[in-house]
C-alpha cells in the first residue's frame, strides 16, 4: 500500500506542467535521435547532460529517462522506414520491419512496434516502480563485501554478453578499469599515472570516455561514408495496423517483454542483447519461424518489446544498488552525481519523492511514447533531409560541450578527444568498445569496494566467500563466467581434437 | 531469416556485402595486442612520481592497478598466441579482424575529420568557443559537402549564437572565451547577444 501511495505522489509530481513538460521535451529528443543514424540514445544522453546542470535534480533524471524511454524506441523508426537502424537494438526491426514497409506496409510496422515498444516499457516500468523498493530494503543488507561481489557480477556479465570474443572483451574490460586506476585512489589517496599532469589526479572521468568512444567515433563514420538517409519509395498504397494485428501479436509481446525485464536487469546487458535474444527465441516458438525475415508481426513485436522492456529494469540495478548496468544508466548515474546526489538503497529513504516520481515518469513516457513514435515516424522523411555535414557538426560541438561541462575544464575536453580518435581506431579494426566504458565506470567502484572490504577485515580475503549474500553473488559470477566461456572452451576442444 | 549483419554494442555495424580486408592486413590488429602487451609491462613501473613513495600500510594504492595490468598482460599475450597460432594455418581466423567494408569508406576523409575535431578541441582555448565554433561548423559543413553560402553562413553563425545563448547564457557554463583579442571579441558578443 505504502508503494502505491509514494507512486500516487510520484505521479501527482509528474503531472505538474513542467516536470510533464520535461518529460514530454525528453522523450521527443530521445525518439528523434534514435531515430536519425548516427545519433544513438546514449549519444544523445551524453549531450544532454550539460542542459541538466541547469535543473533540479529529479527534473534532470525525468529529462534523461525520456530521452532513454523515447530513444530505445526511435531507432526502430529509421529501421522500419529506411533498413538502416537507428540505434544497434533496433537492428532486428530491419530483418522483418523493413520487408513489411517494401510491402506498402510501413504504418502498420510502426503501429505494431510502438505498440510493442510501449507495452514492454510499460510493463518494465511497472515492475521497476513495485520491486524497486522490496530490493532497496534487502539491499540494506549489504555492506561493502556485497557491493564488491555485485559489482564483480557486473564486470563478470559484459563477458557473458560477448561470449564470442572472451578475450578480446576481456582485453577491453581491462584496459577500462586500468584506465579507471588513473588519479588519487581512493583510500590511500596517493595520485596514479598522473605523468606529472596536475589534471590527472583528478582522474578520467567515464563520462568523458564514453562521449569521446561513442559520439566522435560515429560521427567521423558518418563523414567517412556516403549514407543516403532518406527513405526508399516503395510501391502500393498506405496499409495500417488494426486491432486484430495487435491482438494477434499478444503472445510475441508478452514473451519479448518477459525476456527483455530479465535481460535489462543484468548490469551490462541492454537493449541489443535483449532484442538479438528476443527474435531468437520468438523464432524457435513461433510457428512461422520459418518466415521470419520477410516480413512477420511476431517477429518485429517481439524484439521490439524485449528491447523497451529493458529500460525499466535496467534502472533497479542503478537505484537500488548504485551500479550502473549499461552506458544510458551510467549517464543517468552521472547526472545524479552532478547533482550531489547517490543512489542506493538510502535514497529509498532519504528521498522517496525522487524516487517514485522517477518512476512515475517512466510510466508516463511509456505510455505517450505511442504518440511521440507516430509523430516523430510522420515527420521523419523531412528530419532526413537535414545534410548528414550538419548534424554531424553539431553532434561534434555538442560532445565537446558536454565533456567541458563535466567539470568546466579543457582537459576534458583534450581527454574526450583522445578518446575520439581511440574510438574511431578500435571501431575500424573492430575492437569491442562498451566493455572498456564499462570497465571505466565500475573498476573504480570495484576497487573501492574491494580495498575497503579487505582493510575492514584485516586483509582477510575469504570475507568475500564466506559472508552469504556476498559468497551467493560470487558464485553467480563464477557461473556467469563459466557459462560465458562455455562455447569457447568448447571450440577450443573441437580444435585440438581436430 | 535474411541475413543481417550483426552490430556490437558499440554500434559497430559490419556492412552487409562488404569487401573483407586479406591477407596480411587482416593480421593487423594483432599489432594492438603487441602494443597493450607491452603497455601492460611497462605502465606498473610508471604509477607513480618519482618523488612519490607509495603508502606501505594495507595493501597499498598500487595493489588494484598493478592487478588490473597483470591481467592486461596475461589476456593481451592470450590473444597474441592465439593469432600466431591462426597464422600457422590455413582457415584459421585472427581474434580480431578489420570489419568488412562496403568500399565506400573513405579513409582519407575520415583521418580529415579527425584532425579538424581534434583541431577544434586544441583552437577553443586559445580562439574561444564563439570563434572555434563557427569556423569548425563552416569548415565541417564545407567538407562534408553542403556548399551553399546561403545555407553554410546562417548555419554556423545562427549556431553558435544559440549554443552560447544556450550554454552560458541559460545554463551557466563558464566556456572559454580565448585569449588576447579574441577574449575581447567573445566578451564584445556576448554583451551583444545579452548574455553578459
Amino acid at each position: 500500500m505504502a508503494a502505491l501511495e509514494l507512486l500516487g505522489g510520484g505521479f501527482l509530481a509528474a503531472f505538474e506542467i513542467w516536470a510533464f513538460l520535461t518529460i514530454v521535451t525528453g522523450l521527443l529528443v530521445g525518439v528523434v535521435a534514435g531515430a536519425l543514424p548516427g545519433i544513438s540514445f546514449v549519444n544523445a544522453m551524453a549531450m544532454a547532460l550539460p542542459f541538466t546542470y541547469v535543473m533540479e535534480p529529479t527534473q534532470s533524471m525525468l529529462f534523461l529517462g525520456g530521452i532513454y524511454v523515447g530513444g530505445v524506441f526511435g531507432g526502430s523508426i529509421s529501421a522500419i522506414l529506411i533498413n538502416v537502424p537507428g540505434t544497434p537494438a533496433s537492428l532486428p526491426a530491419t530483418w522483418d520491419g523493413y520487408p513489411m514497409t517494401k510491402r506498402g506496409e510501413a504504418k502498420r510496422a510502426l503501429t505494431i512496434a510502438v505498440t510493442a515498444s510501449a507495452t514492454g516499457g510499460l510493463v518494465s516500468a511497472l515492475m521497476l516502480a513495485f520491486l524497486s523498493a522490496p530490493f532497496a530494503t534487502f539491499a540494506l543488507k549489504f555492506s561493502q563485501p556485497e557491493f564488491f561481489a555485485a559489482t564483480l557480477l557486473g564486470l563478470v556479465s559484459v563477458i557473458a554478453i560477448a561470449k564470442d570474443q572472451p578475450i578480446v572483451t576481456m582485453v577491453s574490460l581491462l584496459l577500462g578499469i586500468a584506465v579507471g586506476t588513473v588519479g588519487i585512489d581512493p583510500l590511500y589517496g596517493q595520485a596514479r599515472f598522473s605523468f606529472g599532469v596536475p589534471e590527472m589526479e583528478s582522474g578520467i572521468r567515464f563520462v568523458v570516455v564514453m562521449i569521446g568512444l561513442f559520439a566522435i567515433g560515429e560521427v567521423v563514420d558518418l563523414l567517412a561514408t556516403d549514407r543516403d538517409l532518406r527513405p526508399k519509395k516503395t510501391g502500393g498504397k498506405a496499409i495500417g495496423a488494426k486491432l486484430a494485428d495487435i491482438l494477434g501479436v499478444k503472445g510475441a509481446i508478452a514473451r519479448g517483454t518477459g525476456i527483455g525485464c530479465l535481460i535489462g536487469m543484468i548490469p551490462g546487458a541492454g537493449a541489443t542483447p535483449g532484442a538479438v535474444i528476443a527474435y531468437g527465441i520468438e523464432k524457435q516458438v513461433s510457428k512461422r519461424g520459418d518466415e521470419f525475415g520477410t516480413g512477420i508481426d511476431e517477429a518485429l513485436a517481439a524484439p521490439e518489446a524485449a528491447k523497451n522492456a529493458t529500460t525499466g529494469a535496467a534502472m533497479i540495478p542503478l537505484l537500488t544498488l548504485g551500479i550502473p548496468g549499461s552506458a544510458a544508466t551510467a549517464i543517468m548515474l552521472a547526472a545524479m552525481m552532478l547533482h550531489g546526489v547517490n543512489p542506493g538503497p538510502l535514497l529509498f529513504i532519504m528521498d522517496p519523492t525522487m524516487v517514485y516520481t522517477i518512476f512515475a515518469a517512466m510510466i508516463i513516457a511509456n505510455v505517450l511514447m505511442i504518440g511521440a513514435g507516430i509523430g516523430v515516424a510522420q515527420m521523419f522523411a523531412f528530419l532526413m533531409r537535414t545534410p548528414p555535414a550538419i548534424l554531424a557538426a553539431f553532434i561534434i560541438v555538442l560532445s565537446v560541450v558536454g565533456a567541458y561541462g563535466v567539470r568546466n575544464n579543457i582537459f576534458d575536453v583534450y581527454a574526450c578527444l583522445a578518446f575520439g580518435v581511440l574510438g574511431w581506431g578500435m571501431k575500424r579494426v573492430g575492437f569491442p568498445s562498451a566493455p572498456l566504458v564499462l570497465g571505466v565506470i565500475l573498476g573504480p567502484l570495484a576497487e573501492r569496494y574491494f580495498l575497503t572490504s579487505m582493510a575492514n577485515s584485516h586483509q582477510d580475503w575469504t570475507v568475500f566467500f564466506t559472508r552469504p549474500i556476498s559468497g551467493t553473488i560470487m558464485a553467480m559470477a563464477l557461473i556467469f563466467m563459466l557459462w560465458s566461456l562455455a562455447p569457447a572452451i568448447r571450440r577450443l576442444i573441437r580444435h585440438i581434437r581436430s | 531469416m535474411a541475413s543481417a549483419p550483426l552490430s556490437d554494442k558499440s554500434g559497430v555495424t559490419p556492412r552487409a556485402g562488404g569487401r573483407t580486408p586479406s591477407g596480411l592486413v587482416q593480421h593487423l590488429p594483432s599489432l594492438v595486442a603487441i602494443g597493450l602487451l607491452a603497455m601492460a609491462l611497462i605502465l606498473p613501473g610508471m604509477m607513480f612520481e618519482s618523488d612519490q613513495r607509495p603508502t606501505a600500510v594495507g595493501l597499498g594504492p598500487a595493489a588494484w592497478p598493478r592487478a588490473m595490468l597483470l591481467g592486461l598482460a596475461f589476456f593481451s599475450a592470450l590473444w597474441i598466441a592465439r593469432d600466431i597460432w591462426a597464422l600457422g594455418g590455413a582457415g584459421r581466423r585472427p581474434t580480431l579482424s578489420m570489419p568488412a567494408e562496403d568500399g565506400e569508406y573513405h579513409f582519407g576523409k575520415a583521418l580529415i575529420g579527425l584532425v579538424m575535431i581534434v583541431a577544434y578541441g586544441w583552437l577553443m582555448p586559445i580562439a574561444g568557443f564563439s570563434v572555434a565554433t563557427a569556423v569548425f561548423i563552416a569548415i565541417w559543413c564545407l567538407f562534408g559537402g553542403v556548399r551553399k553560402p546561403l545555407v553554410v553562413v546562417p548555419v554556423s553563425l545562427i549556431g553558435t549564437v544559440a549554443l552560447l545563448w544556450l550554454f552560458m547564457g541559460l545554463a551557466l557554463m563558464p566556456l572559454p572565451r580565448g585569449a588576447g583579442a579574441f577574449d575581447t571579441f567573445s566578451i564584445w558578443l556576448l554583451r551583444a547577444t545579452g548574455i553578459y
